[in-house]
């Protein structure tokens, strides 16, 4: 009963003073995360400018603890840790953009399909989403990378291609209640074709929350591209914090005192930019799916 | 309206529990290493301390025998050791000739308990063991081998000559892998009495005695006669009968074997009372239980990166001696202009080893010789050089008329870039490491490399196909290596550089040389030993001429053991110290 009554005290008080908008924590957590994720881009921006050394280049012994020099030591053949670390938030955050990026593509257009033709394809299709949501999704993951062999692209389309299900539902449901709008209907009557209702009228409605998806999904693209280049399925020569941390595997880091200098920093970075990412699109999807969103 | 209200304030609090939980689970999921790592690296710095006092008395102890002179050793009862306890990754099964599974240390272990007519000697030569005399026919076919009459099986039954043909024809009708291999081209047999023994070959063979002599263990008649299907049989008791130093008293899958020494060794006491092999389900593991000395070895190779670590351990010594496994790198004749041989030669002078061992293998390796065989065996052809001199590589590089004309940093030949693709295998990480530091340092002479780490099937696939050379090879530039037995017999370097596919069916590079075919053919012509070095010490030379692949270097072997527990092990160089010889005294080894 309490509860009931504090949400009547602050809506009053909402009402009383509508300039001054009370605290809201999704909001706040949306700002964290838009923070985070423009600190980490700005890094990968000027990884040059940032970055001691070039991370491709041998710059001392191998395996040196941190120093004055190398702030974050040296990995197993001498380049400079810290500047790995700089250089790979470009690889890292690529992919997962890129990646959530063709997650979004995938999942928006077989969205908008499903719930714009609901009765054959749509059925198909959504067959097809809960076939992709029901396979376990690590290890075909797992399966896919180690059968596609290692490259970027590889990494980017195997994320891609596993993770739009979810994305595709959301926007199917929200279409199949906008075909239900008399705009649509009305523009239908006067003869236009679906291709033009679809691109008019029903994408731009979904865009902002195909937006939302993607910010979400970037998050778990990052975790993803670090779990397969620790596990050796992505590309050892492309520098990202996967990678950082599957050179510390290979060559025994984790048994050794050099995890706090070189295991500990990569994981860190990938959960904030993970984190990051998780943080402004939960923010994103308060505002914009219509389920969730606050009628104030 | 206000129920709504509430229900998005609920949901509102419930994500704010799942923002939460979502940084929890973030924070945590992508470093699962510290967790565990943080224990063994606690361990390695307080172990010693706590393990210093008991590791000083014994390591005394050991010293002072060693100074000792050596007969007393011998004559004295008891073990040096009561016990020694080593590390395996993976079971051996029941560690039998016929069951056992890796060369390494399957293999080792097994020898324990058998003996072969002739076993290797330090430096890796082959030298009498079961054998106390022996002679080549002039035809090379009939090897005569007079055996010791001391020697018994551990079950009290004299080992005779009939054991000897036992195991030969035995082996014929039911070996498979390694052992089939080793015998390869045997014959016959003949008893000609209890202790002495004639084996027949087909052809010629030279490198018989290393390749079978020396390799199979010869097993009991009187237990093997009644076997049919060896694979797969299944003995009462699980003791192994052997002639070895050790036998196998106990076995439990997946867990241990026990190991107990035959006092009543022909070759002297064993110095260890019992061996206990500890079976692990990875490198991390052994590793750990090492540092903490709940094993006193690990029965495998480290890697290097451990060697430093290990070596800080108050107690704890590496034993390091070469093997014969190589990295090299490959180039294909069919690319132009790698059927150059200046531009081969160019990217052997372009390559600073000595740099990539400290820098990959933290100086646990050898340079590689041009000439293919490595500096510590007796064949090798000490006259060689290799040298990192980029100078001369432009310069040879440029005698052929490939010159960098636009500027661009990268030379051309015939109008076109000099840009390769390196393959290397993805499971591989120091070889993908060496690859990348053979990328720069070509780079410095104007050679653009670019590397592919590809999957070991494709690289495989690229390299050699169906491997069977007559398929061709469809790549640039490759990281290769051959495993050791390649190497420990050196006489079976033709087979690598040889233009005919069926001499040189390991010729992944396309070498086709007219000297060094001669060479190789004159050296299988005869059978005397002399001709035959001074032809493999030409051989080399020729080689290194023609520079088909560059060796890059021999990565050495380093075993970790606690030196405070038990300070005998024996290297053979070639087969590293998991061999019976580090489990008898100095004055039983040959």
């Amino acid at each position: 009963m309490s509860t009931l009554t504090s949400v009547q005290v602050e809506k009053t008080r909402h009402e009383d003073k509508p300039v001054r908008r009370r605290f809201n924590p999704s909001t706040f957590a949306g700002w964290m995360g838009g923070v985070i994720i423009v600190g980490l881009i700005l890094v990968a921006i000027f990884a040059k400018q940032l970055s001691p050394y070039d991370p491709a280049e041998r710059v001392g012994r191998p395996f040196q603890p941190p120093s004055a020099e190398h702030l974050l030591g040296t990995n197993d053949i001498g380049q400079d840790i810290l500047s790995e670390l700089i250089y790979g938030s470009r690889v890292s955050l690529t992919i997962g953009i890129v990646a959530s990026l063709v997650t979004m593509g995938i999942g928006t257009t077989v969205g908008l399909l499903a719930g714009y033709f609901p009765k054959r394809l749509g059925k198909v299709l959504m067959r097809i989403v809960d076939l992709v949501l029901i396979v376990p999704f690590l290890p075909l993951l797992i399966l896919l990378a180690a059968y596609l062999g290692r490259s970027l692209f590889n990494t980017v389309m195997i994320i891609g291609v596993l993770s739009w299900a979810g994305t595709a539902r959301v926007i199917r449901s929200h279409v199949l209640t906008i075909v239900q709008q008399d705009y649509v209907l009305a523009s239908r009557t006067i003869g236009a074709g679906d291709l033009h209702i679809i691109t008019m009228h029903i994408l731009p409605q979904v865009l902002l929350l195909a937006v939302g998806q993607f910010v979400q999904a970037t998050s778990g693209a990052i975790l993803l591209e670090a779990s397969l280049s620790f596990l050796g399925l992505g590309d050892p020569l492309q520098k990202s914090w996967g990678t950082v941390l599957y050179w510390a595997q290979v060559r025994g880091v984790f048994l050794t005192p050099a995890w706090r200098w070189w295991v500990l920093p990569a994981g860190l970075l990938i959960s904030l930019a993970a984190l990051g990412f998780a943080l402004l699109g939960f923010s994103l999807e308060q505002v914009i799916n219509p389920r969730l969103r606050n009628s104030h | 309206m206000r129920t709504k209200e509430k229900q998005n304030k609920t949901r509102l609090f419930f994500l704010g529990v799942l923002v939460a939980i979502m940084l929890i689970v973030t924070a945590c999921a992508p470093q699962p290493a510290p967790a565990p790592a943080e224990e063994p690296a606690g361990l390695a710095e307080e172990q010693p301390a706590a393990e210093a006092p008991v590791a000083e008395a014994p390591s005394e102890e050991t010293e002072e025998t060693e100074e000792t002179p050596v007969e007393e050793v011998v004559e004295e009862p008891g073990f040096m050791v009561e016990r020694f306890r080593a590390a395996i990754i993976g079971d051996e099964s029941t560690l039998n000739p016929f069951t056992y599974v890796t060369g390494e240390p399957g293999w080792n272990v097994l020898m324990m308990q058998y003996d072969s007519l002739f076993t290797m000697n330090i430096v890796g030569e082959p030298v009498p063991w079961l054998v106390t005399d022996w002679s080549l026919s002039e035809d090379g076919l009939s090897y005569t081998l007079s055996l010791r009459d001391d020697v018994s099986w551990n079950d009290g039954t004299p080992f005779t000559a009939h054991d000897v043909k036992f195991t030969f024809d035995y082996l014929t009708l039911n070996a498979v892998g390694r052992f089939a291999r080793d015998i390869r081209g045997f014959e016959s047999a003949e008893v000609v009495d209890d202790y002495q023994v004639v084996i027949n070959l087909v052809n010629p063979n030279p490198g018989y005695v290393r390749l079978a002599f020396a390799d199979v263990p010869i097993i009991p008649q009187h237990i093997w006669e009644g076997v049919n299907d060896p694979q797969n049989h299944q003995f009462e008791d699980v003791t192994n009968v052997g002639t070895g130093p050790y036998m196998l008293m106990e076995y439990a899958p997946d867990q241990f074997y026990r190991f107990v020494a035959n006092e009543n060794y022909f070759a002297g006491m064993p110095t260890v009372g019992e061996l206990v092999l500890i079976k692990f389900a990875d490198d991390a593991g052994a590793q750990a239980a090492f540092r903490t000395n709940e094993v006193d070895m690990i029965f495998r190779v480290i890697p290097p990166e451990q060697i430093d670590l290990l070596s800080m351990v108050d107690g704890v010594s590496i034993a390091q001696g070469p093997l014969f496994g190589t990295q090299m790198l490959m180039m294909n004749y069919d690319v132009e202009p790698f059927n150059l041989v200046e531009v081969r030669q160019a990217v052997a002078y372009a390559l600073d080893r000595e740099d990539m061992i400290d820098t990959v293998y933290l100086g646990a390796a050898t340079a590689g010789s041009n000439g293919w065989i490595h500096p510590d065996s007796p064949f090798y052809n000490s006259q060689i050089v290799q040298e990192y001199n980029p100078e001369r590589a432009v310069e040879l590089l440029e005698s052929v008329g490939i010159v960098d004309s636009d500027g661009g940093g990268v030379r051309e030949y015939e109008g076109a870039e000099l840009s390769f693709e390196l393959i290397t295998p993805s499971g591989n990480a120091l070889r993908l490491r060496l690859a990348e530091l053979i990328k720069e340092m070509l780079a410095q002479v104007g050679i653009q490399v670019n590397v592919a780490s590809v999957e070991q099937t494709t690289w495989e696939d690229m390299v050699w196909p169906e491997f069977d050379i007559t398929f061709g090879r469809s790549y640039e530039l490759s990281m290769w290596g051959w495993s050791a037995p390649v190497q420990a017999d050196v006489f079976r370097a033709p087979e690598l550089v040889h233009s005919d596919p069926l001499i040189g069916p390991l010729n992944l590079s396309g070498a086709n040389s007219e000297d060094i075919d001669r060479i190789a053919n004159e050296m299988a012509s005869s059978q005397d030993p002399e001709y035959r070095t001074e032809k493999i010490k030409e051989l080399q030379q020729a080689i290194a001429d023609e520079m088909p692949f560059v060796i890059l270097m021999y990565p050495d072997g380093n075993y970790a053991y606690w030196s405070s527990v038990y300070d005998n092990l024996a290297f053979i160089a070639g087969q590293g110290v998991v061999n019976k010889l580090s489990f008898l005294p100095e004055s039983a080894r040959p």
